[in-house]
């Protein structure tokens, strides 16, 4: 059963991890500093808790997920090098080299 | 942060920590708050009985009787991070033998949404008023005190006192019938 959520594509590029850790700070901490301020108002401490799993719920949506925001910038890798027939005759020159050394 | 998991265990921690921070916060607005009200005791009925205390050293100790009303207004005290409120009546007084005396007569749990309105008559007391020897009798000064344990959400549970004390004096002679 996990072969198929390993399967699942994760992967952000590294601006868009930034991106995410960046969104779910900001939520984060809005949702708390609101929580803090309506509490102290009602005197209730629950809703500073509730109001911070608000901001904790939004923010799993927005940053778990794998969104094509933050795939944006993908890595450029080098491309592939294509194999030559010169290569081949190498082989076994090395070969001949190290049982030589011995 | 490259998989799901990395990314909501960097989500959780910082949740919680911040969570932290905001619970301190809530004990830092009430830490320094003095939680003393005004409460109102009178005393209808004082008797004093010597009879046999099994658990103590001596063959007869006075045991005191004490009916009494409590009326208070527990509204201030209750903010966002109190939790409930243990109450409780103490009988405090010096005997020969002992400079100080203290003794817990009654008590009542006062949770957070209960009435807070404190309004009750005639309460005969819940534990029993020994006396550690027979110094009861004749006693001119006896004080009673209401107080509580503050049971808070978050920081340090005081215990305050209530302004407002009732002096009492037990009477010279102890009672011989049988019921209370």
């Amino acid at each position: 059963m996990l072969s198929v959520f390993k399967s699942i594509p994760t992967h952000m590029d590294y601006k868009g991890q930034k991106l995410a850790e960046q969104i779910f700070q900001g939520i984060i901490l809005v949702s708390a500093v609101i929580g803090f301020i309506y509490g102290l108002f009602i005197q209730q401490f629950g809703w500073t808790v509730y109001i911070m799993l608000a901001g904790f719920t939004v923010s799993c949506f927005l940053t778990l997920p794998p969104w094509p925001m933050y795939r944006k910038n993908p890595l450029k890798w080098q491309p592939a090098v294509p194999e030559a027939s010169g290569e081949n005759r190498d082989k076994p020159q090395e070969n001949q080299k190290k049982k030589k050394h011995k | 942060m490259n998989t799901v998991l990395s990314r909501a265990n960097s989500l959780f921690a910082f949740s919680l920590s911040v969570m932290a921070a905001l619970t301190f916060g809530c004990f830092i607005t009430t830490a320094f708050k003095d939680r003393s009200i005004p409460v109102d005791i009178h005393v209808s009925k004082i008797m004093i009985k010597n009879v046999d205390d099994f658990t103590g050293p001596r063959e007869r100790s006075d045991l005191g009787f004490v009916t009494f009303d409590i009326s208070a207004n527990l509204q201030p005290i209750f903010d966002w991070n109190v939790k409930e409120l243990f109450l409780y009546l103490t009988a405090e007084y010096s005997t020969k033998s002992n400079a100080l005396n203290q003794v817990v007569l009654w008590d009542k749990i006062v949770l957070r949404g209960d009435n807070t309105k404190l309004n009750l008559k005639d309460v005969k007391s819940k534990y029993f008023f020994f006396d550690d020897g027979n110094g009861l009798r004749a006693n001119k000064n006896i004080t009673l005190t209401l107080s509580w344990n503050v049971v808070p959400n978050a920081g340090i549970l005081p215990l305050v006192m209530g302004s407002g004390h009732k002096s009492l004096a037990f009477p010279e002679t102890y009672e011989t019938s049988k019921s209370y």
